[in-house]
């Protein structure tokens, strides 16, 4: 029935209605207001990046006042892989037990902790990574230091999407599995954590995207380097080290303003590039699941 | 539309919890030497608490315990003195600088993205909600240098010509809100813009799930009785979700007063107590990160910056824990989407 043939004579009734119109009207209207400052920043970003952006600048190391991106462009990926790999093993393990095995009391503990871990601020984690990676293990301001402080600050969002994608199976999948006489590890490795993987994995692919724009944490641990880091014990540049280094020069004093904007389009076109990633393997993966369960 | 009537703030109670799944088969008590074979399990679970246990561990054992008394929550910061132990360090324009960057700007990131969880929930069709949800995503990715790098080139000029000077115009000069000429733009106004934009994925997502998890059973009766869209979502949804809007409420300021690199670009980093809202100041996260190379070789430096950090690490903490009672298991600090559940069925 159309709205049309539902609406009533009475001038309160259409009063209501057309208000309810104009929400509707109105509301979408918010989406503008949040988007448009986003477009903004990718339109602006994009022109003070471009126009002096070509293959040299990814492959030179940066200078102090000039250069290129070689060099943080190496670290980042580097520390990257680094804690997106510890993240994993201590996210995806912690939240496997407490999803399959922990009793539901110390389970919400669990969760709580790591609800609260999310929480904390970057800062205060790179604080934790400076005083106690840095200087009491003594691994001196390095890439590792830097890849184990990046971990920790994304060990939450790993920990809690897994657990959520493992506590999501279908009970009828794990009771299937325990009523064939499977223990519960044995649900847990061949049934769930298969059936939870694309969703582990998106998580993993959030979490790096998250890693990858990252300054705080790192700014104490990792230092910076112009050049590539050459082992574990080197200090290491980043994307993110070399925009806040280089931000507020004065910008008739060298390239290195523009360099930071084109570290920002580089971090901009990457943290669009895997949220595209995500959605598009979640919708494969939500889809496949719709065949499998519905 | 005359019922729910306005005496019951909320005629809908919330509907029972489903029972919690039953993770243990066996009743009995646990043997002993299973008991053992479960400790590695039980470490592996609690490896976020532990974390967080060797963050309060470290920087409690960083600070070294020294006790700066009353004047730790004093107007004074001053380091630099000619003897190092004559230096005062009083935090307060630094919380001072976080509170007034943080409350505006969660005011506006819950109206904005009330009306934003709104829309996607209620009142846009399902494809553009999808399309229109990641831009939300795209939001919450976006680094915050990139916000800050933004932020202090590109807005910056844009707010110190034009809207803080005409700001300034509009408001009287009584109300001490605003009182600036032309400047470079840095400072309070351009911080809680970044902020806004910054906190808008975490408490939209927050409020659309909440929304989302409105029993459809009293949504439908209210629609049965006649009601619009908008007067269910007024009498029925936004009562319901109460709540979920002191949680967001909670968490978006935890998130706000939490975030450092964007909003130290932007705020100009000068030590003094903002008396309006339109000067410069400077906040806890910005003072840690940016003070701490500093304080490298002054140890009495490095130790009030410590607590600092602690305190900072307290406030987020007992934000935290009482923003997530209400929201037990949702996801997304960056505001990262949940993906939904893969249960069946409806409610």
């Amino acid at each position: 029935m159309s709205e049309e043939s539902l609406r009533a004579k009475s001038g309160r009734s259409a009063r209501r209605r057309a208000w309810d119109r104009w929400m509707g009207r109105l509301l979408p209207f918010s989406f503008a207001i949040a988007i448009l400052p986003i477009l903004d920043m990718i339109y602006w970003i994009g022109a003070r990046a471009l126009p002096t952006l070509t293959w040299t600048t990814l492959t030179t190391d940066p200078t102090g006042l000039s250069g290129g991106l070689y060099g943080p462009l190496v670290g980042t990926l580097d520390i990257l892989a680094l804690s997106t790999a510890i993240s994993t093993v201590l996210g995806v393990a912690g939240a496997a037990w407490v999803a399959e095995f922990a009793g539901p009391r110390w389970a919400d503990v669990c969760r709580t902790g790591a609800n609260l871990l999310a929480g904390v601020p970057s800062i205060v984690v790179g604080y934790f990574g400076y005083f106690a990676l840095v200087l009491y293990f003594g691994w001196g301001p390095s890439l590792l230091s830097g890849s184990v402080t990046l971990a920790i600050f994304l060990v939450p969002y790993i920990f809690r999407a897994t657990d959520l994608a493992i506590s999501g199976i279908p009970r009828d999948l794990r009771e299937a599995a325990l009523g064939l006489g499977a223990s519960r590890g044995q649900y847990l490795t061949r049934v769930g954590l298969p059936v939870a993987l694309p969703r582990i994995l998106n998580s993993i692919l959030l979490a790096a995207s998250i890693g990858i724009g990252e300054t705080a944490p790192l700014l104490y641990t990792a230092f910076f380097n112009n050049y590539p880091p050459t082992g574990l014990t080197s200090k290491t540049g980043y994307l993110t080290g070399l925009i806040w280094n280089y931000y507020d020069e004065p910008a008739h004093f060298g390239t290195e303003v523009t360099l930071a904007f084109q570290a920002a389009f580089l971090l901009l076109l990457i943290v669009i590039g895997l949220n595209v990633l995500v959605r598009v393997v979640s919708r494969r993966y939500e889809r496949r699941l719709r065949g499998l369960f519905a | 539309m005359n019922c729910p009537s306005r005496e019951s703030p909320n005629p809908f109670p919330a509907l029972p919890a489903e029972p919690a799944r039953e993770t243990r088969v066996e009743g009995q008590a646990v043997p002993f030497s299973r008991r053992i074979r479960r400790i590695p399990g039980t470490i592996l679970g609690a490896i976020p608490l532990l974390l967080l246990g060797g963050i309060v561990l470290t920087l409690v054992l960083s600070s070294g315990g020294q006790d700066f008394g009353l004047s730790f929550f004093g107007v004074d910061w001053n380091p630099s003195t000619a003897e190092p132990q004559d230096a005062v360090f009083g935090i307060l324009t630094y919380v001072a600088g976080s509170v007034v960057t943080a409350l505006p700007a969660l005011v506006f990131a819950l109206l904005l993205s009330l009306a934003l969880a709104i829309t996607l929930v209620v009142y846009v069709p399902v494809r553009w909600g999808v399309l229109l949800a990641s831009f939300v995503d795209l939001l919450a990715g976006i680094p915050s240098v990139v916000y800050g790098i933004w932020g202090f080139w590109i807005v910056a000029p844009f707010f110190g010509t034009t809207l803080v000077p005409l700001l300034s115009r509009g408001v009287p000069a009584s109300w001490g809100v605003c009182q600036s000429p032309a400047s470079s733009g840095v400072g309070i106004p351009l911080a809680v813009f970044v902020l806004t934009l910054m906190i808008i994925p975490l408490t939209t997502l927050l409020l659309r799930d909440a929304l989302r998890a409105v029993p459809r059973p009293l949504v439908e009766a209210g629609y049965a009785l006649g009601a619009t869209r908008w007067e269910v979502l007024r009498r029925i949804q936004i009562p319901y979700i109460r709540r979920a809007i002191g949680s967001a409420v909670l968490l978006g300021f935890g998130r706000a007063v939490g975030e450092t690199v964007a909003v130290f670009m932007v705020i100009g980093d000068a030590t003094v107590l903002p008396r309006n809202l339109c000067g410069l100041a400077y906040t806890m996260p910005g003072a840690l990160v940016g003070q701490l190379d500093s304080a490298f070789i002054q140890p009495n430096y490095l130790h009030a910056l410590v607590e600092m950090a602690l305190v900072l690490f307290a406030i987020t903490l007992a934000v935290n824990l009482l923003g997530r009672r209400y929201f037990p298991s949702t996801p997304g600090r960056r505001g990262a989407t949940p993906v939904p559940p893969v249960g069946r069925g409806g409610p």
